[in-house]
């Protein structure tokens, strides 16, 4: 179970994230949404040990976390929005440092390695150079870097940025797959159909503060679960209904293009978070 | 043991670059040595200075093998590459992780300062270089790698690293007992620059070399070196707020 109390960054004036409370239940798939600057990555960075909180805590079953708790960071796997690899390192090279790096011995990451490798169809590639793979294969790698070591906790910061809509079903999968073993998995995410497919819960971000918590489906039912879009001259206008007939209803007294459909994420997203940024 | 993955690491680039790396040790000091020493024959203090010299650039040759085989390679792993990102996550023991940079560090100076004593082998000096002079090199190394730890933490853009070279690094290389003796320095300038590491380094190694007699002073000094920087590691690694 991961824990944040009043979790506070500020850099310099700028407070990243103000007073974060979350409770992340073990084997729960937890997503952070959030517009650019909401501090998702930056909360990430703290449940990673990169940033330490100005105020606040992260407890992980009700353990403080640090940089010197090692028994604490031996649950965790983090795979960063950026390609954190050395770039001359093979990918064999790659996945030995990682295992050397949680203590594991040497036959249990070769194994492993190969496992993962083969799983994420990396293994014909395994002596190539970190700097000759294509974006999406090195986010493979990292994925098959993260699993390596068996974590209890898995921390996603943007997993499928700049994969192609295949390699992203395909991790998709694999994070279903994963997570349906016990893993607690916090996913940041700019993608919401990602979100609603994979998450229990999702957490909306602004300005560095959580807005609401809730599952996707219970939020996607009190906005409303049928959308009525309306093509407007100053844009698309949506509004959401509880019944379809009340749907059916607006459809029919609107003028212009209009369209009925079932109301997603993304909706309520904007909807809630929309505002705000209207409004900036 | 954390220190030994980093060293396996380190390892892992040493056997890739191997010829690179040989061959950047080894421009620079036989430059030094055709040049300061067979080229331009003198006596210094009724000795040639070809024997004079070899020491100090062994010691110089220590120091830039360390520096460089650390500063510029964590920088790029920290701001480029973002791969220290992953030791930090990791539960390998930050103190682990760094006292593996200093050991690797301080090997490859070793290696470089011992590549150049193979090839002035066969000029045929009178110097002598033993176990001491090898551990006074290992202790160089670990001072500069600790030093090159500390300037690729603190760095904030890649140009920091290579600036710092210029400003203390390569000054260092001419002025601490390398290529001439401070002596005759003026007083305040020979006290400041004598307490530097590699001034204790030439002169430590050009008495092993001379088969005189020398004191434990410099590798006490050379002790408070590394003591200091490591210290400054540690507190980056362990309080900055933001890597």
């Amino acid at each position: 179970m991961i824990e944040l109390k009043n979790l506070t960054k500020t850099f310099d004036r700028f407070t990243a994230v103000d007073h974060l409370n979350l409770r992340i239940e073990t084997g729960e798939f937890f997503g952070l949404l959030g517009p650019n600057g909401a501090g998702k990555t930056t909360t990430i960075g703290m449940l990673s040990t990169l940033l330490l909180p100005s105020e606040g805590e992260v407890l992980i079953d009700g353990e403080r976390l640090t940089r010197q708790n090692h028994r604490l960071k031996r649950k965790l796997s983090v795979i960063t929005q950026e390609y954190s690899m050395r770039q001359d390192m093979t990918m064999d090279e790659i996945m030995e440092y990682q295992g050397k790096l949680y203590f594991m011995p040497l036959k249990t990451i070769r194994a492993r390695s190969e496992e993962l490798l083969e799983f994420c169809g990396l293994i014909d590639y395994r002596k190539r150079t970190v700097r000759k793979l294509s974006g999406g294969m090195k986010r493979k790698l990292m994925v098959c870097r993260a699993l390596l070591t068996e974590p209890e906790i898995l921390l996603l910061d943007e997993p499928t940025a700049g994969m192609d809509a295949l390699a992203r079903r395909q991790m998709w999968n694999l994070l279903k797959k994963l997570n349906g073993k016990n893993l607690t998995i916090l996913l940041t995410t700019h993608y919401m159909e990602e979100a609603e497919s994979l998450c229990d819960r999702v957490g909306l971000m602004y300005d560095g503060r959580l807005e609401e918590t809730d599952s996707p489906r219970h939020m996607i039912e009190e906005s409303g679960r049928y959308a009525v879009d309306l093509q407007t001259e100053e844009g698309l206008q949506s509004r959401y209904f509880h019944k379809k007939e009340d749907a059916i209803e607006s459809l029919s007294s609107l003028n212009g293009e209009t369209t009925l459909r079932s109301t997603t994420l993304e909706d309520v997203f904007l909807e809630k978070i929309g505002k705000h940024l209207e409004s900036r | 043991m954390g220190i030994l993955t980093v060293l396996w690491e380190k390892w892992v680039e040493f056997r890739r670059d191997f010829y690179k790396i040989t061959l950047a040790a080894m421009i620079a000091p036989l430059m030094y040595i055709l040049v300061f020493g067979l080229g331009v024959q003198t006596i210094s203090h009724g000795q040639s200075y070809l024997d004079f010299l070899i020491p100090g650039v062994v010691a110089l040759t220590t120091m830039n093998g360390s520096f460089n085989a650390i500063a510029q390679n964590l920088n790029v792993q920290r701001l480029y590459e973002k791969a220290f990102d992953q030791v930090m996550i990791s539960p390998t023991p930050l103190w682990q992780f760094i006292a593996g940079q200093i050991i690797g560090g301080s090997l490859r100076g070793v290696y470089a300062g011992s590549v150049i004593i193979l090839l002035v082998l066969p000029i045929g000096t009178n110097l002598r270089f033993n176990g001491w002079s090898f551990l006074i090199m290992f202790l160089n190394g670990a001072v500069f790698s600790t030093i090159g730890v500390v300037v690729s933490f603190y760095a904030k853009n890649h140009a920091d690293v290579p600036r710092f070279s210029n400003y203390v690094i390569m000054p260092m290389a001419y002025l601490c007992n390398t290529f001439f003796s401070t002596e005759n320095m003026p007083e305040p300038l020979h006290q400041i620059i004598s307490l530097l590491p590699l001034s204790q380094t030439s002169g430590m190694m050009r008495k092993i070399a001379g088969g005189e007699t020398w004191s434990f002073r410099g590798i006490v000094i050379l002790l408070v070196y590394l003591v200091i920087f490591a210290g400054a590691a540690s507190w980056f690694l362990y309080r900055k707020k933001n890597i």
